[in-house]
């Protein structure tokens, strides 16, 4: 449906189910082939790097609340800030809270679902 | 037309093409031109703009650009990131406009822009969405 507006909660509630599953293939289909995700700022990764870093990342089975503060929505394109939090582990195994606000560029595609093109979890200023 | 561009542009035809410093070039240039209609034709119909502080789209953004840039406010923009993601980008920048107030004393609006790009059927690179955020002035939210 293109009414995004209408369903950016439930789209984001889930990616955050896929995304607390650890269901690495299901998170992946949130995103068009071309997206760029920018999961540590200033290194923006696409393609098998984008995928192997996410990949990695849910392996240590984090959780994630994310809660949509602002959405613009045109036909075929979207632009959401979220506020997030993503509670996982550091290198040394240590509990670790990560949040931000996340500015995310969104594509209708023609199989009319709405997909990450930019995913800029640090993005908002 | 009158206006002066740095960067190749056709302004019956505009495209701000994938490159974030040519979109800078002539995002300036069109604003700067005080042309309100030259500035709109940047944006796609269905496109959102929040200069106005208000996510505005069709008729009403172009009344709000004829209105804003009637009295020529200057604009200096530099880009701090880009992503090109396909057929969509995303790009943020700082800006500063020197504008005039209600009763004609000088204002400045500073902040950072997010702004998203398409590249439409036809090839050419038009603005989406922008969304200010100002440390003075215009607010989008």
């Amino acid at each position: 449906m293109s009414q995004l507006t209408d369903d950016v909660e439930k789209h984001t509630s889930q990616y955050v189910e896929a995304f607390n599953a650890g269901d690495f293939e299901t998170v992946d289909s949130f995103y068009t082939a071309e997206a760029v995700a920018v999961w540590e700022p200033g290194k923006p990764l696409t393609g098998d790097a984008r995928r192997e870093y996410q990949r990695e990342f849910l392996k240590n089975r984090p959780t994630m609340t994310a809660v949509p503060r602002q959405t613009f929505v045109t036909n075929d394109t979207a632009l959401l800030i979220v506020d997030w939090t993503i509670d996982t582990v550091d290198a040394d195994g240590k509990p670790e809270r990560l949040q931000g606000t996340g500015v995310d560029v969104l594509r209708l595609g023609e199989d009319k679902v709405w997909r990450y093109a930019v995913d800029d979890p640090y993005g908002q200023a | 037309m009158a206006y002066t561009f740095s960067v190749d542009f056709d302004p019956a035809n505009p495209d701000l093409t994938s490159d974030s410093e040519t979109q800078n070039d002539i995002f300036i240039a069109a604003f700067n031109s005080g042309d309100g209609e030259l500035f709109n034709s940047l944006y796609r119909d269905d496109s959102i703009s929040n200069f106005s502080g208000e996510p505005l789209t069709g008729a009403a953004r172009l009344a709000f650009f004829k209105e804003f840039l009637g009295t020529k406010p200057d604009l200096r923009a530099s880009i701090t990131h880009a992503y090109v993601a396909g057929d969509v980008a995303l790009i943020g920048v700082n800006y500063e406009i020197d504008t005039t107030g209600p009763d004609g004393e000088p204002v400045q609006l500073r902040g950072v822009c997010t702004d998203v790009l398409r590249r439409g059927d036809d090839g050419r690179w038009l603005m989406s969405i922008d969304r200010p955020v100002a440390a003075t002035g215009l607010v989008a939210d």
